[in-house]
């Protein structure tokens, strides 16, 4: 997550060349004090992030069930989760959620930001009705999009054969594809806002004389958006981009709720698998395994993603 | 390494309640939070009757109550007893979690008259885990209004499937949104309570070997789905019902519009207090040429392993099951589990509770310790199958059937 920080973080952590007697110990309380001022957020990471980690590493190593007594089996349960084929599968279908639940949200983030990002008038109310859908939990949500799909007392089956689109009214969650799109755009309706705010706050920090230098010298908005403002948003873009793949690859609730898996088990995500390993077949073992194999899956996705929007001073 | 945890967690509400400790012995008692209506009634009830012994209850989100019960017996906490959803019963008696309680149980008078089915799912390898506390039994309802305007009796429901499939036509025909029939089809555990008993009733099981055996690939099983799916076909279930997780299992035949439904005898209760003025009836789920059966449900009382207050537990199971406590289980929103005095406890209350009652005296339960697996989870064989084969192409049956038979076997032949 180090790119993410600014590079002066970077750079002052080079050990000064030539350290005098003096300047060393000074710089030794400093130090000292410096892990004080870290030390509540050292604590939190080692209680709430560490710790648990190494549990469920411990964890994976066992046949643990959820109630009766663990027994030690190595690797078995990395063995088996080779060929489980329905975790493969689930993973597969987390990607493909990614990639459309992340384009979307990328696209519509940005479009909202540029929306709002200038002060224009009612901007603030703008900023708040699209964000509003945040604070709504993930949970009521997706219990509110259920009954608006619901096909007999819902919204959107009866809307759309109002308007004439369908003959009939068409139950949304009984086929993959309207299932599926359903319940990403929900997901793109309710975090959409928060992209936006970080990718306005990425806006709003270009100095516009840069725009207007560009303007001046004739270049048109197309020009300017692909030339100033997409390298000058980089780094809150690299932010929003990591936040929303590792977001998207964890899904579950809205799955869970809205579609129950269904139908025919097909938007079973892999968090939904770990959660049915865990504490519907009560194989916490195999679960811990599973949720280790994610973890290793989501660093590897994201020091992708920060080569790729590395910028060039870092890389150098 | 989560006990030491837990131990430290036990001991410091060990110190903390020490001193306190009142004359009567306290026991502590769980329940899941279907059974917040009479489960705190009872307990009250009980504390006021004696001075021996006090319960302490708590009430546990039913989505929750596992992994809760789990994560506190590992940490040496649990519940001295704990009100359990009775399908759970032989996974927790397997899992070693469970006191043996065969004593106690043979020990009371009445033994033979408590509720089979809750008394066979207690059992496990021939010693008895728990004992039947709550009943809930699946039937039959059918709204008498619609039938009176479809021109059919209004008091007399359908007693085979050639009937059910006849008057939700008959139904179904009046139109204005109404529908003959409805399920939730998306929803294990709401087909095993509805939908086994028809196959039940026609002879046919979806185990055997006490659940060591699949039998999905049976006639009764053939029969039991081409119903449902010919009346979905035809347009007599209202469109959702293909993906109605349970959500619906009630609220569907309170609206008024669908005509038959199978539904829970806790249903009566509900309907009678939330909709009033809803004419119907309740009758049993029959079999395909007639007969009936029904999914015996409910809780059973088990015992924590550690547990040393079990002279406390056996006198609250004594006093559940007197008349009072039935009584009390029977106007809050149970079934009686107590034959003999089935009758005496439903005295004065609506009649169609004595058809609920009747079929849970004769009711069956799936016996299986892995149940979780294979029936209650949206995403395991039973619901899986029954989606795929009910909504389905016609030619997605036969795989449906064949690939949930070899997926429920190879379940329960891994099971730990």
């Amino acid at each position: 997550m180090s790119g993410i920080t600014l590079p002066s973080t970077a750079t002052s952590a080079v050990a000064p060349a030539v350290p005098a007697p003096v300047r060393k110990s000074r710089r030794r309380r400093h130090d000292w004090t410096g892990l004080v001022y870290v030390a509540p957020a050292l604590v939190l990471v080692v209680g709430f992030f560490l710790v648990p980690l190494c549990m469920t590493a411990w964890m994976s190593l066992h046949n643990w069930p959820l109630m009766g007594n663990p027994r030690w089996i190595g690797t078995a349960n990395y063995k088996a989760l080779w060929s489980d084929y329905n975790f493969w599968n689930a993973l597969l279908f987390t990607l493909r959620y990614t990639v459309a639940a992340t384009a979307g949200l990328m696209l519509v983030g940005l479009a909202l930001a540029l929306l709002v990002e200038k002060p224009r008038r009612m901007a603030g109310f703008y900023r708040t009705a699209f964000f509003m859908p945040v604070v709504i939990g993930f949970a009521s949500a997706s219990l509110l999009w259920a009954w608006l799909s619901n096909v007999d007392s819902g919204l959107f089956s009866a809307l759309a054969q109002a308007f004439g689109l369908t003959e009939g009214r068409v139950n949304l969650l009984a086929t993959f594809e309207p299932a599926f799109w359903s319940v990403t755009i929900m997901v793109i309706w309710k975090m959409a806002g928060f992209y936006m705010v970080i990718l306005m706050s990425g806006l709003q920090a270009i100095p516009p004389d840069y725009l207007e230098a560009a303007r001046i010298d004739g270049a048109g908005f197309l020009q300017r958006f692909r030339h100033i403002t997409l390298p000058l948003i980089r780094r809150p873009f690299a932010l929003a981009l990591i936040l929303c793949v590792s977001g998207s690859m964890l899904a579950f609730d809205h799955f869970y709720i809205i579609l129950a898996g269904g139908p025919q088990n097909r938007t079973i995500t892999a968090v939904y698998w770990i959660f049915n390993q865990s504490f519907v077949s009560f194989r916490l073992g195999y679960g811990a395994a599973l949720s280790m194999v994610l973890l290793a899956i989501l660093v590897v996705l994201s020091v992708i993603q920060l080569r790729l929007l590395r910028d060039r001073e870092d890389a150098r | 390494m989560k006990t030491w945890f837990f131990g430290l967690g036990a001991l410091a509400a060990g110190l903390l309640a020490g001193p306190g400790a009142a004359d009567a012995e306290t026991f502590s008692l769980w329940v899941r939070s279907d059974g917040s209506t009479f489960m705190p009634k009872v307990v009250e009830a009980f504390n006021a009757s004696q001075s021996a012994h006090k319960a302490e209850l708590q009430i546990v989100p039913v989505n929750e109550l596992v992994q809760k019960y789990a994560v506190a017996a590992a940490g040496g906490t649990a519940p001295d007893a704990l009100s359990l959803d009775l399908i759970y019963t032989p996974a927790f008696a397997a899992a070693g979690q469970l006191k043996d309680i065969t004593d106690l149980a043979k020990a009371l008078p009445y033994f033979d008259q408590l509720s089979k089915a809750h008394v066979a799912t207690g059992t496990y390898e021939n010693r008895i885990y728990g004992l039947p506390f709550s009943g809930d039994a699946s039937v039959l309802v059918w709204n008498k209004a619609l039938f009176r305007q479809a021109g059919l009796d209004p008091d007399r429901g359908p007693t085979n499937w050639a009937e059910i499939r006849a008057d939700a036509e008959k139904i179904t025909a009046l139109g204005q949104g109404n529908k003959g029939f409805y399920f939730s089809g998306n929803c294990g555990g709401c087909s095993i309570f509805t939908f086994t008993p028809l196959i039940w009733a026609s002879g046919g099981d979806i185990f055997a070997d006490g659940g060591k055996r699949a039998t999905l690939d049976t006639p009764q099983l053939r029969d039991a789905i081409a119903l449902y799916r010919g009346m979905v076909k035809d347009g007599l279930v209202p469109a959702g019902a293909q993906t109605d997780t349970g959500a619906n299992f009630f609220a569907a035949f309170a609206t008024g519009k669908v005509g038959i439904a199978p539904a829970g005898s806790f249903a009566i209760g509900a309907l009678n207090t939330q909709h009033p003025n809803l004419e119907y009836g309740v009758t049993y789920l029959p079999g395909k040429d007639g007969g009936w059966s029904s999914f015996a449900g409910g809780d059973n009382l088990v015992v924590s392993r550690d547990t040393r207050k079990i002279a406390g537990i056996r006198a609250f199971l004594e006093f559940a099951y007197s008349l009072e406590g039935q009584t009390l289980l029977a106007r809050n929103g149970s079934l009686p589990v107590r034959a003999d005095l089935a009758k005496q406890a439903l005295d004065g209350l609506d009649r169609r509770y004595l058809i609920a009652a009747d079929a849970m005296a004769r009711g069956r339960t799936p016996y299986t310790p892995v149940c979780n697996d294979l029936i209650n989870s949206a995403n395991g064989p039973w619901n899986t199958m029954l989606n795929a084969a009910v909504f389905g192409d016609a030619g997605a049956v036969e795989p449906a059937i064949r690939t949930a038979q070899e997926t429920m076997q190879s379940i329960i032949d891994t099971a730990p």
